[in-house]
């Protein structure tokens, strides 16, 4: 891990396993339903504060908790037009398959990249620091994944426009 | 506008206001903001003097909060992040070690809402991660769980 992520990195995951401390929590409003408060907010006093880890403007992740969920959102690194690009479509490949990733949400909260929803179901069938972990690993890969991807378009590019200007050479 | 969009929840007679979730503050907003003030005014002398600790100890007591007091909010976390943005590296667990639980959960809820609002001011992402790191260590994740259970927002 590089030196310059390691402070957020290690923010984020002591945050997130301050926050992952669910229960089982019924919904007030209707009778036998039980709904991830974080979304449903129904009531003011099961949402706890939301807090905001950043490292600049660009990148910054966004930690709702509640009784029973949280909800987690991360804003990914984007400094020009072409990895804006790339972490769109990379991000929605993810979440048309949410369901493969089991705590990932299907759209984001506005404003932000990617979001997760871990509600108590997740923390009780899987293991608590696996989860923390999976997350921090996903933040780690994406920032590498796109600056691969952008340094093997820009390859293809060049090699493509090399071969097609031949054809004008002679 | 069709009825079946009215919350008819928020007509409930016990429904939970906002307000009734903490304490509000006994001191008037006027008070708070000269309170504030006087405040900064003593973090700077005790900079001027090199003693963080101190200045640390003052920027912490008694912290605004709740509705009406924005002004006396932004002064003070630029209070306290002038003391962050001042502070060496090697000298940050000393200092959080010696100060009392209470200060270093209102110092944790300050990081927060710093990191909150990047580039507001003089806040870095840097320092503040520093910062929060060295915190994790000295008072654990209990003090981030109280930062997100206290509804007294700063």
């Amino acid at each position: 891990m590089s030196n310059v992520l390691r402070p957020y990195l290690s923010a984020v995951r002591s945050t997130l396993t301050a926050a992952l401390t669910l229960e089982s929590f019924s919904s007030q409003v209707v009778e036998r339903h039980n709904k991830p408060e974080v979304e449903a907010r129904g009531s003011k006093e099961v949402l706890l504060n939301p807090l905001t880890i950043s490292r600049n403007e660009n990148e910054r992740v966004l930690i709702e908790p509640s009784v029973n969920s949280i909800r987690m959102s991360i804003k990914i690194k984007q400094a020009d037009e072409i990895e804006r690009i790339l972490c769109h479509k990379f991000t929605r490949f993810m979440m048309q398959r949410a369901e493969s990733f089991v705590v990932l949400r299907r759209k984001p909260v506005p404003g932000y990249d990617i979001s997760f929803l871990i509600t108590n179901v997740h923390s009780e069938t899987m293991l608590k620091h696996k989860v923390v972990d999976f997350i921090i690993q996903f933040m780690e890969e994406v920032d590498r994944e796109i600056s691969e991807m952008k340094l093997s378009l820009n390859a293809r590019a060049r090699t493509v426009a090399e071969s097609y200007l031949t054809a004008f050479t002679s | 506008m069709s009825f079946r969009k009215i919350d008819v929840d928020a007509y409930d007679e016990d429904v939970l206001h906002e307000s009734e979730l903490y304490e509000p503050d006994p001191r008037d907003s006027a008070q708070v903001l000269s309170d504030t003030k006087q405040q900064q005014a003593a973090v700077r002398n005790s900079l001027n003097k090199g003693d963080i600790t101190g200045a640390l100890n003052i920027a912490l007591d008694s912290p605004p909060y709740g509705l009406g007091v924005e002004e006396a909010k932004n002064l003070a976390l630029q209070t306290v992040v002038s003391v962050l943005n001042s502070t060496k590296a090697t000298d940050i667990p000393n200092v959080l070690r010696s100060l009392a639980q209470n200060e270093q959960d209102t110092l944790m809820k300050y990081i927060y809402k710093g990191m909150g609002m990047p580039g507001w001011g003089d806040v870095s992402g840097s320092v503040l991660l520093g910062w929060h790191e060295k915190l994790t260590e000295v008072a654990g994740t209990g003090c981030i769980v109280r930062v997100m259970t206290d509804r007294r927002i700063v």
